[in-house]
């Protein structure tokens, strides 16, 4: 992929896509088949994003399901026949959409900010996992499901030693297979589900054939590997112990069970990571002046997956292109999107863990709700009993929770879900309302923003303007 | 040829070229980073910049570790020393 060095690089694209994921680039690709000027920022040295993430040079790709493996081959094909007419932006990290609409970004390559003033502002950050607090989540040894899966991708090797996966999801199964093929089957996987137990669910699955035999091909690998998929399994807790990890669950009988492992990979889900991202303004919503219309899509948007991202991505760039070039509104791409909507719905019903949901009865006091600040469980029930009817603002910025470097992205939807629990609420939390907006997105240096800012183009420059960094 | 190396600690890190700092130092078996300014521990989590958890000083500037390319000779330290 061409390098753009900062002297080439022009500040004032007709589109500025962040995040080099399924979703960017079908944007990137859609609107370069339109002519108009492209420019991708992606925070990592590939392209590819969460699903397709690309190995260092000189290491294999680890084989997807048939599907995907499809997917990948004509996105990036198709990538390949625009990349002449995309620039493409490594190690850069998208930190905010500032007052004057300077979409901010962080060069970390050169250490420069780049102040963007696009036309329009694609967001496509993807998804964030979500993670249910137990005791000893924030152990070193223990991750995400999606973190051990980026490491293996990136590199083409499992980490040493015993791996136990937890949690509920499909996502754990593609993992435990990417390990066996590795040569490193986990331990076992504890998933709070029983999709076997959901027939209903399960079925109605079949009308999704591609993702039916993508399950198929992982569980098969599974079998064929002894590993032990244990259904019903209620987490308990991670006890740090001579160099190990001692894993406890309750087994679908309420029979206590353990094992010693050196890595736990915990997942429950996936959730849009539009955690401070600036707010949508597309269709009739005129963006002010001088700001980039601003549109999410794939994950971010809405977490569907990766055949989604592409289907929304591409529709929502032949949209984006003919609004710029002739005008007319910016529509979502709401009915491509329909069918992976159910799908997803099918797949959450099928995994319902089986046992109660209530969080704050099952947990121990000492529980670390928000590891970024230390806030436990103790600490939010504290709260509450002191006072009741507690706001998500008042638990933000009086009890510091989702206050941290994370800005919220692991504990924000945990906390909300513990505040309507012990408040006895019938409403949900907003989430939002612990998250809000936030800028910058990530720590910038100030004084690199403000040289950049003090240089940054000005509104109504237009790609034709002589507007370049020099 | 030797692979190029990093410095984490008294341990000089290899890593092949393309590689994030977490990625090496997974491989060197480093699974503790210290612990943070708040005192809790650091790590490798979600492998994507967004927990904050994987925080290391690079050349004197905390940055993550996971999006972070390991190049030959950098110094890489834990944001606090790990006592417990
Ligand atoms: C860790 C993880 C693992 C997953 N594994 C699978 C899997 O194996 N199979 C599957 O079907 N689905 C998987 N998913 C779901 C996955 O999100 C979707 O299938 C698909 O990748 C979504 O595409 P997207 O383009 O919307 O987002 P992504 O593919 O996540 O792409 C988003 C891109 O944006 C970049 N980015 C984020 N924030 C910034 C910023 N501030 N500045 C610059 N760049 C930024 C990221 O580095 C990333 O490359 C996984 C999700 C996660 C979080
Ligand atoms: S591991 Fe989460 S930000 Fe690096």
């Amino acid at each position: 992929m061409p390098d753009i060095t900062p002297d080439t690089l022009n500040l004032t694209p007709d589109v500025l896509i962040i995040g080099g994921g399924p979703a960017g680039m079908s944007v990137a690709i859609e609107c370069a088949r339109a002519g108009l000027v492209v420019t991708l920022v992606e925070q990592r040295p590939r392209l590819g994003g969460a699903i397709f993430r690309q190995p260092v040079n000189g290491v294999a790709p680890l084989a997807l399901a048939a599907g995907p493996e499809r997917l990948k081959a004509r996105l990036f094909k198709d990538f390949a026949a625009q990349v002449a007419r995309i620039h493409c932006v490594y190690g850069a990290l998208f930190a905010g959409l500032d007052a004057d609409g300077l979409a901010i970004v962080e060069d970390r390559q050169t250490s420069r900010v780049l102040p963007f003033r696009p036309r329009a502002l694609v967001l496509a950050t993807g998804a964030v996992e979500a993670v249910l607090p137990r005791p000893g989540w924030t152990l070193p040894g223990v991750t995400t499901a999606g973190g051990l899966q980026v490491l293996m991708k990136e590199t083409g090797r499992a980490p040493q030693g015993r791996v136990v996966l937890a949690g509920s999801g499909p996502l754990l199964l593609a993992l435990a297979a990417q390990l066996i093929r590795l040569g490193r089957p986990p331990l076992a996987v504890l998933e709070a589900g029983d999709p076997i137990r959901r027939p209903g669910a399960s079925l109605a699955l079949l009308a999704h054939p591609s993702l039916v035999s993508e399950a198929a091909s992982y569980l098969a690998t599974i079998a064929l590997a002894r590993v032990p998929w244990h259904r019903g399994a209620q987490f308990e807790r991670i006890d740090p112990c001579d160099q190990a990890l001692i894993v406890t669950w309750r087994d679908h009988k309420g029979h206590l069970a353990s094992l010693a492992a050196d890595h736990v990979s915990l997942h429950d889900g996936l959730a849009p990571n539009n955690f401070g991202l600036p707010a949508e303004a597309r269709g009739g919503v005129k963006s002010s002046a001088g700001n980039p219309l601003v549109i999410r899509v794939g994950d971010c948007r809405e977490a569907l997956g990766a055949a989604a991202a592409v289907a929304g991505g591409e529709a929502t760039g032949r949209n984006l292109a003919a609004h710029l070039l002739t005008g007319g509104e910016v529509i979502a791409a709401e009915a491509t999107l329909a069918r992976h909507r159910s799908a997803q719905h099918h797949i959450a019903r099928a995994f319902a863990p089986r046992r109660g949901q209530e969080l704050a009865t099952q947990l121990p006091d000492d529980t670390v709700i928000c590891r970024c600040e230390g806030r436990t469980l103790a600490d939010l029930k504290k709260l509450v009993a002191e006072s009741p009817g507690l706001s998500a603002r008042e638990l933000k910025l009086n009890g510091r929770f989702a206050m941290g470097a994370c800005q919220g992205r692991f504990c924000a939807s945990n906390a909300a879900r513990l505040l309507g629990e012990l408040s006895h609420s019938a409403d949900q939390v907003p989430v939002s309302a612990l998250t809000g907006q936030r800028w910058p997105l990530r720590p910038v240096s100030i004084a690199a923003l403000a040289a950049a800012v003090a240089d940054a183009p000005q509104p109504g420059s237009s790609t034709k303007d002589d507007k370049d960094i020099r | 040829m030797t692979p190029a190396t990093f410095r984490w600690m008294s341990q000089d890190v290899p890593f092949r070229p393309g590689e994030t700092i977490a990625a090496a130092l997974s491989a060197a078996g480093v699974v503790s980073y210290g612990r943070d300014q708040a005192g809790a521990p650091s790590r490798y989590f979600c492998g994507v910049g967004a927990c904050q958890c994987c925080l290391v000083n690079v050349d004197g500037r905390p940055i993550e570790a996971c999006l972070t390319l390991a190049r030959p000779g950098l110094s890489v330290t834990p944001l606090e020393l790990d006592h417990a």
